[in-house]
């Protein structure tokens, strides 16, 4: 059991490597990331070079996730669009949900229209639910295998767990 | 010496189960026009993230990994030198092929000719860093470099000029990514 449910429940679905940038909806996602090994989760120092790293462990073997805020899927643009969809390799995604009229001016834009640049890229989404982890897990990563693409579970404030 | 030599050079002294990232663009058709290995993976595109793509294989790897770099590539995603340069991963090999340019869009000159990227990855924490301007020391330079402790980082001057360009990769995009998983997980 580490700090996070959400992670043991990624982990039980077989996730082996973690990729990403912290957000504060993710806070104990990334608590339980710090305890791996220092050869399944890379702190990445941009959402970009997450995903790109990703890539790198799937050609090496491992079921590799990336975790980000969804500020960082503008950097993600190129990389999704020219790595995982055009290679056509599997990337289960954690993505907060920041961005509803509560939150703060920055996260609003991006926030709102999120959705929409997933069904613009033919990434399949979801939200996640408290409580809900296991099945979410196992979603993530089996559409992503089953469909050779990016998959992204939004999670909000009330789902990080 | 030209890049296409260079890269010729540096595959002429990887042994079969070194696996190789190559930047998108010359270096990847290079690279294949040089010696095609089922263990090296041909970017198409995403410039930026040689660095970062070799760096999780490196860290999932045991074999060797080594980086085909541009100048104008690595500059463009410099925050991977300092993830590779921070986790110190021992078996990652990083050679810039740097031509002082963006040859492929017409030989704009690049940052790189006023930026010393062996001393920036020898301050982001690779155990090896060195720069090459000489193409007469080319061989000798490449032979320290993989003799060298990990993460090791040579910058080598090539050619901007480009009288032989090679042609593109006759392989789909997820060929290429099935054929380096494939060959990985073998063993």
């Amino acid at each position: 059991m580490s700090a996070s449910r959400r992670l043991d429940a990624l982990r039980a679905a077989g996730v082996e490597y973690v990729a990403g940038v912290p957000c504060s909806y993710l806070k104990n996602f990334f608590a339980g990331c710090r305890e791996l090994p220092p050869s399944s989760f890379l702190p990445a120092v941009r959402e970009d070079h997450a995903v790109a790293a990703c890539v790198g462990a799937w050609l090496g073997g491992r079921r590799a996730l990336a975790a980000m805020q969804n500020s960082g899927l503008g950097y993600c643009l190129e990389v999704l669009t020219s790595l995982h969809l055009m290679y056509q390799t599997p990337l289960p995604m954690l993505v907060s949900d920041r961005g509803d009229p509560r939150d703060f001016e920055e996260h609003r834009i991006l926030g709102q229209h999120a959705r929409q640049l997933l069904d613009l890229l033919g990434v399949p989404w979801r939200e996640a639910r408290p409580g809900s982890e296991d099945d979410e897990a196992r979603w993530l990563v089996e559409t992503s295998e089953r469909e050779r693409k990016p998959v992204v579970l939004l999670v909000g404030k009330e789902a990080d767990a | 010496m030209n890049r296409a030599e260079a890269v010729a050079l540096a595959l002429s002294q990887l042994p079969d189960e070194d696996i190789v990232v190559a930047a998108d663009g010359a270096i990847s058709r290079e690279a294949y026009r040089a010696q095609d290995r089922p263990r090296t993976f041909y970017m198409l595109g995403s410039m930026g993230q040689v660095a970062s793509i070799a760096l999780g294989l490196a860290m999932t790897r045991m074999e060797r990994v080594v980086a085909l770099d541009g100048d104008g590539n690595l500059l463009m995603g410099f925050g991977g030198l300092a993830m590779v340069g921070g986790l110190k991963p021992p078996n990652l090999y990083h050679l810039v092929l740097d031509n002082g340019c963006y040859a492929t869009t017409g030989g704009q000159p690049a940052l790189s000719q006023k930026v010393d990227l062996a001393a920036a990855a020898a301050a982001v924490g690779y155990a090896w860093a060195r720069r090459c301007f000489s193409g007469d020391h080319a061989r000798e330079s490449v032979a320290a470099w993989l003799a060298a402790s990990g993460p090791a980082f040579l910058d080598l001057a090539v050619d901007a000029a480009d009288p032989n360009p090679a042609p593109r990769v006759p392989m789909a995009p997820e060929q290429m990514a099935d054929r380096v998983r494939a060959s990985l997980s073998k063993e």
